[in-house]
């Protein structure tokens, strides 16, 4: 008995610690998973956009989040179709474009909104073989001088926002226009220091919509 | 809607105060004239036809200095001695599409017609198709009175082996179609031989070849920002270089029936 009682005592000792810590580390497993999902969450994209023109491609489509308190700050990335014009080829562009709305749906009527003020700041790159980020070898350092695939693009717009009714929801909650007046690093640059290149010159004008999924 | 009646006048304002739409500094989207050296030649060679004097002016390097490229064709109208311009290249500086334009409508106001070359500056980022639209093909000349003007693409670092520069078939070509052999020849390129952007593995079978034609003036080359004159080879060819236009000046070349007349003007 006294054996019995020894191998039971034991088995008791050695199962129930690992019994607690089993269950614990289920439910931290349970924790996590929660964790997980919720920072892939967060990544799913709350809007699509898509713009015309703005020194980033003809057609530049992509998707976009928004966060902040009033959600004044806004995350885009952009595939973009720059057709070949008179050069050799058809290109593809990318587009990192970061936004920062002050003002977010002032209300404009029941259904309608507006943003007085969008300011953007993007990079965006030229996929092409005719151009570099860093200037190839066989130029002597710092020839050029400047990345011809990298620009740097500053624009301000405003907004015009129409909520879809509630039993009209089908995919989105509500679309957007915009439009944006923008100009890039190399126009910059080329007005600089000349009186010949007026601000109209160099600033450009694109327009786009935003389809806001939640 | 108060609020929409009141942003209306300050959007149509946005709109029409710039111009319109970019879809990229490299979109290759020419606007305006096109084939500029084609057109331009022709009138060269109507203007000066069976002349014994031509008297032309050189400038270059002009790229992002819009306003004293503006100057010299303000100074240059007021000239009535003049018969055509060359431009030496470098007409961009980043290879971006409205700089070719913005350059062409500044050198369009010339009272008299001009031709440019490819500069090295003029073929990034896809720039050397957007000069070929709106200028013509690098390789190109034309004959001003009883001188052909071989105008050459010299700025082989922009180029691997699949495209020859300089093109010798090119020069070739050109020598064949020489009609007397009373005329003279000039050669015009933008990186001159021994530059950095020269093949100059072939610098010395370069000026042999060129050598070869009628009557050789002299050479004129861009490039190097500076005036130079320089028997490069030590064989009597001269190879004049314009400075950048920032440095305010320009070349004249007198062509007699013997020999010629070179001269810097300030401005």
């Amino acid at each position: 008995m006294k054996w019995l009682n020894f191998r039971i005592s034991t088995l008791l000792l050695l199962t129930c610690p690992s019994f607690v810590s089993l269950k614990a580390d289920d439910s931290l497993y349970q924790e996590r998973v929660v964790k997980y999902h919720s920072f892939w969450n967060k990544l799913v994209p709350r809007h699509y956009k898509l713009q015309f023109a703005g020194s980033m491609g003809l057609l530049s489509f992509g998707p976009g989040w928004e966060y902040g308190k009033h959600h004044q700050w806004e995350t885009d990335v952009y595939i973009g179709f720059l057709p070949k014009h008179s050069t050799s080829e058809n290109k593809l562009t990318l587009t990192l474009k970061q936004n920062y709305i002050p003002w977010t749906n002032k209300p404009l009527g029941k259904h309608f909104a507006i943003d007085p003020l969008t300011v953007s700041l993007y990079v965006n790159s030229i996929l092409g073989d005719e151009f570099w980020t860093k200037e190839p070898s066989k130029y002597p350092g710092g020839y050029y001088g400047f990345s011809t695939r990298v620009r740097f693009n500053l624009s301000m717009g405003q907004r015009f926002i129409y909520f879809i009714p509630n039993e009209r929801r089908k995919y989105s909650k509500s679309m957007t226009f915009f439009y944006e007046l923008g100009t890039s690093d190399l126009y910059v640059a080329s007005a600089f220091n000349n009186r010949y290149l007026k601000l109209k010159d160099i600033i450009h004008l694109s327009l786009g919509l935003k389809v806001q999924v939640f | 809607m108060i609020g929409t009646r009141k942003l209306l006048p300050f959007l149509l304002l946005f709109f029409t105060s710039c111009s319109a739409f970019d879809y990229s500094p490299y979109d290759g989207l020419v606007k305006g004239e096109v084939g500029v050296n084609n057109k331009n030649s022709a009138l060269i060679e109507r203007n000066c036809s069976k002349r014994d004097t031509i008297r032309f002016a050189v400038i270059s390097d002009t790229q992002r200095w819009y306003d004293d490229t503006q100057d010299f064709v303000r100074i240059l109208n007021k000239r009535n001695d003049i018969d055509f311009v060359l431009h030496g290249g470098d007409i961009s500086d980043f290879g971006v599409t409205k700089e070719f334009l913005w350059q062409r409508d500044i050198l369009n106001e010339l009272k008299v017609p001009y031709v440019v070359l490819l500069g090295n500056h003029d073929c990034l980022g896809g720039g050397k198709e957007v000069f070929t639209k709106v200028f013509g093909n690098p390789n190109f000349s034309f004959k001003a009175g009883h001188t052909k003007f071989i105008c050459l693409n010299t700025n082989a670092l922009e180029y691997d082996y699949s495209n020859p520069i300089p093109d010798f078939n090119f020069i070739d070509n050109q020598l064949d179609s020489l009609a007397s052999p009373d005329d003279k020849t000039i050669f015009a390129m933008h990186a001159r031989p021994y530059s950095d952007q020269f093949n100059n593995n072939v610098a010395k079978i370069f000026q042999k070849d060129i050598c070869r034609f009628p009557n050789l003036q002299f050479c004129l080359s861009a490039h190097d920002h500076q005036i130079e004159a320089d028997d490069l080879f030590g064989d009597g060819v001269m190879y004049y270089a314009s400075a950048n236009i920032a440095k305010r000046s320009y070349l004249v070349f007198t062509l007699y029936k013997k020999g010629y007349k070179y001269e810097v003007v300030e401005f």
